[in-house]
């Protein structure tokens, strides 16, 4: 049954080159219930000359992929590019990032948060849980993040690991919320080993702790990752190339009320007026 | 012979006290024997933790505990459960090993606990217990 | 601390207390109408073994099926619609699927066919129904609910062309299903269902059977004719929450200052020398566990030495009902039980349970 609903998903799981440690962290989501996951490949651009990674081929992976816990489908693994920036230089689309399916940026100072709230073509922006947030959340380039359909995402690994990034990760958390009212928010895991990734229903409650409201929280592990990944399919297909869709989406100008259609065509929106 | 009950109904909200987790400790190096106590004692830390004194004075209670599959049943006050499901969900190490708790049922009755019926296995034959197929 | 901390979602208990020979009391049709059951389980204090007669009653539990990938309208071609679907007692629930994640399928003994379905699903099917209750921000299930014994909807009919159209052509749903007929065990559809499910990967169940002995143990004191405050018997919370511990084998040998664990055992109490568990496990069809209400109401036809028995029946968490056609949904747990303790003098009580994605019990 083809289902895109409110899957859990945990679009960032740590790409590593263990095999095994690979295989065995996508075993495990599969078994916690995750329907689809993410292999993030990271950019950290501030090297000399940063060489963007080539998304590891599923099939080398799995010759046949985990089934979902109490399903009868096997887990959707999607990859991800993140783009570490400190300068604007250091994100640049082209057709690399089109061979992931998601592309998040990871912006380091105020002004680059600033650029991928309101004008990057991503589908995820970071927010440091590993040191003290360095910049005020903005109404403004929040809003206009959540306005353009793209999402914030918090990772829980690192409360996880150490106690004084669980403060980092629960105060900044607390920060983005007061500002966000809890919309536009998804938790990952960010996990680099199995024993890491938590069940989707615990990490709907830790969103609680995050500042999140019961049912924000649940979307956050839910529908709000489908949304990204919807985003993200768009977007790799909307550079010249008509979707063929079933309905057809609402005209780009959309009424007031109706806020939801809005958001959820926003990349398809974004993407046909670059066109 | 006592007098038939006479017609009662009664709709209790939010009633129960408690919440009920049926939970299970995974270790990196695989099983081994913990004891109850100490199992207790690594969630009171992982309250601890995150909620400080206040978090590792709040009552719960480790109903039961299998030593043998590292599984057991708590039950917390509704005002408790977001925080001790959240510790739980933060706890990440056992004696320097690495290590996660597992939540696989949460409910405000212990009875439904019983009931799971996202247990049901058709694929292949149900793991342990006196069985009995019918005939 | 944020008060979100602190709250924790809703949950509903029902309790009735009457008379079985009561003609007013409801028992019969709360039973009937809470169609999807996976578990049985049922206590007896001072019982050491199971009755060969409720054994038997047990023991003609319906088979059940569970068929792979099967297309739902095949459910809905005329032949199978009328000898199968419409003679009532046909059940049929999507297994592995998830009600707060999945597209989810059920076929009510009503011949009401419900769809629990995403929004995707649900703008290319064209059927009318309605957002699903339990919504955050934005609809994203919606829930059709097709009356298959309507007269607009008999084979031929325009709209029963519509909805073979829908579901074979615009959307074709496949899915694994549980399936239990009264009809087909009885023979009585012509080998219609047995026909459909060869052209598919199917196999049949039994449900399965599990008896345990309970040790000496406290039980809880219970007084039929208690109402609610009265201090003879314990209140239905705690009374629950014993059938919870004795059914997982939770000790209640603590006391309040226990580091370990505090629960005891509610008062008043006595000493049950030994006990009977026995839980019974499948797709388990209303029918069936009416038949063994009435069984355990003839315990008592005999002299024993307990005053009471119960009997829970667990609903599945992923039904798209509970209930009827109430919307059945799944937050953090889909609980939806009962629990019936009988009497000696054919009194008994009633508890019906459910969580926060789900309407009040009947």
């Amino acid at each position: 049954m083809v289902c895109k609903m409110a899957m859990f998903m945990d679009l960032n799981v740590n790409f590593t080159k263990d095999k095994k440690t690979l295989q065995n962290i996508i075993e495990t989501a599969a078994h916690l219930g995750y329907s689809t996951v993410a292999i993030n490949y990271t950019l950290e651009s501030q090297q000399k000359k940063p060489e963007i990674p080539k998304p590891t081929s599923i099939s080398d992976l799995f010759t046949k992929l985990p089934v979902v816990q109490g399903r009868s489908r096997p887990i959707r693994v999607l990859s991800r590019l993140t783009v570490v920036a400190t300068d604007p230089s250091h994100f640049r689309p082209n057709a690399e990032y089109k061979a992931f399916d998601l592309v998040a940026v990871f912006p380091k100072t105020e002004k680059l948060f600033h650029a991928a709230c309101m004008t990057f073509e991503v589908d995820i922006i970071c927010v440091t849980v590993t040191e003290k947030q360095p910049f005020h959340f903005k109404r403004a380039p929040v809003n206009g993040a959540i306005d353009r359909g793209v999402f914030f995402e918090i990772v829980y690994t690192p409360a996880i690991r150490d106690s004084t990034m669980r403060r980092y990760t629960i105060g900044n958390s607390l920060g983005l919320m007061e500002t966000c009212k809890g919309k536009g928010v998804i938790l990952s895991s960010g996990a680099e080993k199995p024993l890491e990734l938590r069940g989707p229903y615990d990490i709907a409650n830790l969103g609680l702790v995050f500042g999140l409201s019961e049912g924000d929280a649940k979307a956050a592990v839910s529908t709000n990752c489908r949304s990204v990944v919807l985003n993200g399919e768009t977007r790799t297909t909307a550079f010249g190339i008509i979707r063929t869709m079933k309905k057809p989406p609402p005209a780009p100008t959309a009424s007031e009320e109706d806020k939801s259609e809005e958001r959820e065509n926003s990349a398809a929106k974004r993407a046909k007026m670059e066109h | 012979m006592e007098e038939p009950a006479a017609f009662e109904r009664l709709v209790y909200k939010n009633a129960s006290n408690f919440h009920y987790m049926k939970i299970c400790l995974v270790l990196e190096n695989g099983s081994r024997n913990i004891e109850a106590a100490q199992f207790k004692q690594l969630i009171v830390s992982g309250l601890r933790q995150l909620y400080g004194e206040v978090g590792a004075a709040f009552p719960f209670d480790l109903l039961k505990f299998d030593p043998g599959t590292l599984t057991g049943i708590l039950r917390v006050y509704n005002s408790g459960l977001v925080k001790l499901w959240s510790a739980l969900t933060l706890i990440g190490s056992y004696q320097n090993e690495l290590c996660a708790v597992r939540v696989t049922q949460v409910s405000p009755f212990l009875l439904a606990l019983s009931g799971n019926s996202r247990e049901l296995e058709l694929d292949q034959a149900s793991p342990t217990g006196e069985k009995l197929l019918l005939t | 601390m944020s008060p979100e901390l602190e709250k924790c979602s809703r949950s509903l208990l029902v309790c009735e207390k009457s008379n079985f020979t009561k003609e007013k009391s409801r028992y019969d049709i709360h039973v009937s109408k809470h169609y999807f059951n996976y578990k049985v389980s049922i206590v007896i204090p001072e019982c050491a073994s199971l009755p060969a007669s409720i054994a038997g009653v047990i023991n003609s539990f319906n088979s059940y099926y569970r068929v792979r990938d099967l297309p739902i309208y095949k459910l809905l071609e005329e032949e199978f619609l009328e000898k199968v679907v419409k003679k009532g007692q046909f059940y049929a629930l999507s297994y592995n699927t998830r009600i707060d994640e999945d597209n989810t399928i059920a076929f009510l003994p009503s011949g009401q066919l419900i769809l629990s379905v995403d929004k995707d699903t649900y703008e290319q099917l064209g059927l009318e129904g309605k957002p699903s209750q339990y919504k955050h921000r934005k609809v994203l299930r919606y829930v059709v609910t097709i009356d298959l014994t309507d007269k607009l909807m008999s084979p031929g009919a325009k709209r029963y062309q519509r909805l073979i159209t829908s579901l074979k052509e615009w959307v074709p749903i496949k899915c694994d299903l549980m399936i239990s007929s009264k009809m087909t065990a009885a023979e009585e559809d012509g080998g219609v269902l047995q026909n459909l499910l060869s052209q598919y990967s199917f196999e049949e169940h039994r449900p399965t059977l599990h008896t345990h002995t309970l040790k000496e143990m406290p039980c809880p004191s219970l007084h039929s004719t208690d109402r609610h405050g009265d201090e003879k018997s314990c209140d239905p919370h705690h009374f629950l929450e014993w059938l919870g511990a004795v059914s997982m084998d939770i000790s209640s040998d603590n006391e309040a200052s226990s580091f370990l664990s505090t629960y005891v055992c509610p008062d008043p109490q006595s000493l049950m020398s030994h006990g009977l568990l026995c839980t019974v496990t499948g797709f388990l069809i209303p029918e069936d566990i009416y038949s063994l209400l009435l069984e355990l109401r003839r315990y008592f036809d005999e002299p024993k030495f307990t005053s009471w028995l119960s009997m829970t029946v667990h609903g599945f968490v992923d039904s798209p009902v509970s209930w009827g056609t109430t919307e059945h949904g799944f937050l953090k747990s889909g609980e939806n039980f009962y629990n019936f303790v009988c009497f000696r003098n054919q009194d008994y009580w009633l508890h019906m349970a459910t969580g926060s994605h789900d309407g009040c019990p009947p």
